[in-house]
């Protein structure tokens, strides 16, 4: 085992890095100060669902081969595929993405990873206006007012307020007194038992969202005075609240969840709080709004900053003749208009989050699956390859949720000595390459 | 009744599962499972050893459910998993996890199991 026994949880994507192992013996080890969450990620390594052994469907059926067998299927299904997309990569390392990105080019394949369907939609919401982002250390220095607008910080993230609410700052010494916790939901989810006296919670009606913000920005931009029966389900009083505080406030952050990504009946309301922040921003000047996109993977945020560096673009990426194409299509259009021909699926439940029209059309073509765990993904595989759990078992590199780059540790060897997700990758694409220059 | 679905993150459901969970027989326990409000349960005339099947045009599935006074009237929540996925959507390239209009009503009949669901998808 590593001597150094504090290592960064890859239980989610605030990649708490204060976690203490203690190890009892080669397979067993305390941890401390992980939450539930972390604490399962580190158990994961021991638990009934993990896979150890590569498996091939035969007559309906995965059976137990050996790698060299699994290896040689991958390669040949590969090989007989014109059509391959590659999806998944928010819980393997920035590493294994920019492989994954190689093999899709080498390949002609369509990549694309877990956050087009989740806080990849902020950033291409804000490609036209831009966005004000914030690092943790400034949230937990600065911030005053912190809103979570259709995100559930105590069950996404847990140790997200205990990190930002409830600690003191530089600027922010006496902590939780100073600082106001803004929750905006459909429903009063587990977050709003942190709320106090002091902080507001905001009731909206479903798919509203869009309405209290288009009321905002009008309030903020003209003036105008606010209807007396309130807006989107929300009491006169609360809005007028809400507004003092965006206004006067010094360093409000404003935590993006899932809640807000769905396209409501007037329009999509991430653009309209873009417009809104950037109205507050131009008027306020003793402060700024800055946002923050809140994936649950632990690198979610990692795959758009490697496919952006390395191909110019973060999202739906098809090549052609080993060569970027456009497209407008994304993953969820490629798999319904069955426009493949092969799913690589590397560290996702596809499955199991995507509706079951998209996942029937996935299992209606091959799949192969590269993950360390039993899923709703591997019951449906035609091949599964298993790899080593990374920040447990393999090191490498991942983007916390405010896009800060932090190194994962290697704690202790893998069972079976199962290749992490960059070596498996490696290995494919050396084959692929051996297998051209024989048929050269 | 016709009530909306979201789909959320539960840390004692999906997230359990998500990294540990693994016997088929206790998947079910863990994520087939809805939550509903106390004035629903009324007009619904619901008892605790009923279930719920849930249902829309893109498909249906019959879960556990238990009472959240927390959730507004019309609301009903259940984590991510393979069987609240039984129920979403696309729109243009987009999926559907919020405010999904669904039908909701008793029944005695057994649990969607997950060997079913996974049989289904892999005709």
């Amino acid at each position: 085992m590593n001597e150094d026994k504090r290592v960064p949880c890859s239980g989610c994507s605030l990649l708490c890095d204060d976690i203490i192992v203690i190890e009892k013996d080669k397979s067993n080890y305390d941890i401390i100060g992980a939450c539930l969450k972390g604490i399962q990620k580190f158990e994961q390594r021991n638990s009934k669902n993990r896979i150890l052994s590569p498996y091939i469907r035969q007559n309906n059926e995965l059976v137990k081969v050996e790698w060299d067998e699994a290896i040689k299927k991958t390669i040949k299904l590969i090989k007989g595929s014109l059509n391959p997309i590659l999806y998944g990569f928010s819980t393997t390392s920035c590493e294994t993405q920019l492989k994954a990105i190689k093999l899709a080019q080498k390949i002609n394949g369509f990549i694309d990873s877990n956050s087009t369907i989740c806080q990849g939609k902020v950033l291409n919401s804000a490609k036209k206006k831009g966005i004000t982002t914030i690092t943790l250390t400034e949230i937990i220095n600065k911030s005053d007012v912190i809103i979570l607008w259709g995100f559930n910080a105590v069950e996404s993230i847990p140790r997200l307020l205990s990190k930002v609410l409830f600690s003191r700052g530089k600027f922010r010494l006496t902590g939780r007194e100073i600082k106001t916790l803004i929750i905006i939901d459909t429903y009063k989810n587990a977050s709003f038992k942190v709320l106090g006296t002091k902080d507001l919670a905001l009731i909206v009606e479903p798919d509203k969202d869009i309405d209290l913000i288009k009321i905002l920005k009008k309030i903020c931009k003209n003036n105008i005075k606010l209807p007396n029966e309130g807006t989107a389900g929300i009491d006169k009083e609360d809005i007028k609240r809400f507004i003092t505080y965006l206004l006067n406030s010094e360093n409000i952050v404003i935590f993006i969840g899932q809640g807000l990504l769905k396209i409501q009946k007037d329009g999509n309301p991430l653009e309209k709080l873009l417009d809104l922040i950037d109205i507050i921003n131009n008027k306020n000047k003793n402060g700024r709004i800055s946002t923050v996109m809140m994936g649950g993977h632990y690198n979610m945020a990692g795959f758009e900053h490697i496919a952006l560096s390395y191909i110019g673009k973060n999202q739906n990426i098809q090549f052609q003749n080993r060569k970027l194409i456009q497209t407008k299509m994304n993953i969820i259009s490629k798999i319904k208009e069955r426009d493949f021909d092969l799913s690589i699926i590397v560290g996702t439940d596809a499955i199991s989050h995507f509706p079951s029209e998209i996942s029937k059309i996935l299992t209606s073509r091959p799949i192969i699956l590269i993950d360390n765990r039993k899923s709703g993904t591997y019951f449906v595989a035609d091949i599964v390859l298993p790899t080593a759990i990374t920040g447990i078992e393999s090191e490498g590199l991942a983007f916390r949720f405010d896009h800060v780059p932090i190194k994962l540790k290697k704690i202790m060897n893998p069972p079976n000595d199962i290749p992490n997700d960059e070596e498996l990758l490696d290995k494919i694409i050396s084959k692929l390459d051996k297998n051209n220059v024989n048929s050269d | 009744m016709e009530m909306l679905l979201n789909i959320v993150r539960m840390i004692d459901y999906d997230q359990a599962f998500e990294f540990t969970e693994s016997e088929i027989e206790s998947i079910g326990e863990k994520l087939a499972i809805s939550f509903i409000n106390s004035k629903d349960f009324k007009e619904m005339y619901l008892v605790p050893s009923l279930n719920l099947h849930l249902s829309n045009k893109y498909g249906d599935i019959i879960v556990k459910f238990k009472q959240n006074e927390n959730l507004p009237k019309g609301i009903i929540l259940m984590p991510v998993s393979i069987w609240s996925n039984q129920l979403t959507y696309t729109i243009n390239g987009d999926i559907i996890y919020k405010n999904i209009k669904i039908q909701v009503e008793g029944t005695r009949d057994q649990i969607t199991k997950f060997d079913d669901i996974i049989k289904n998808l892999k005709i």
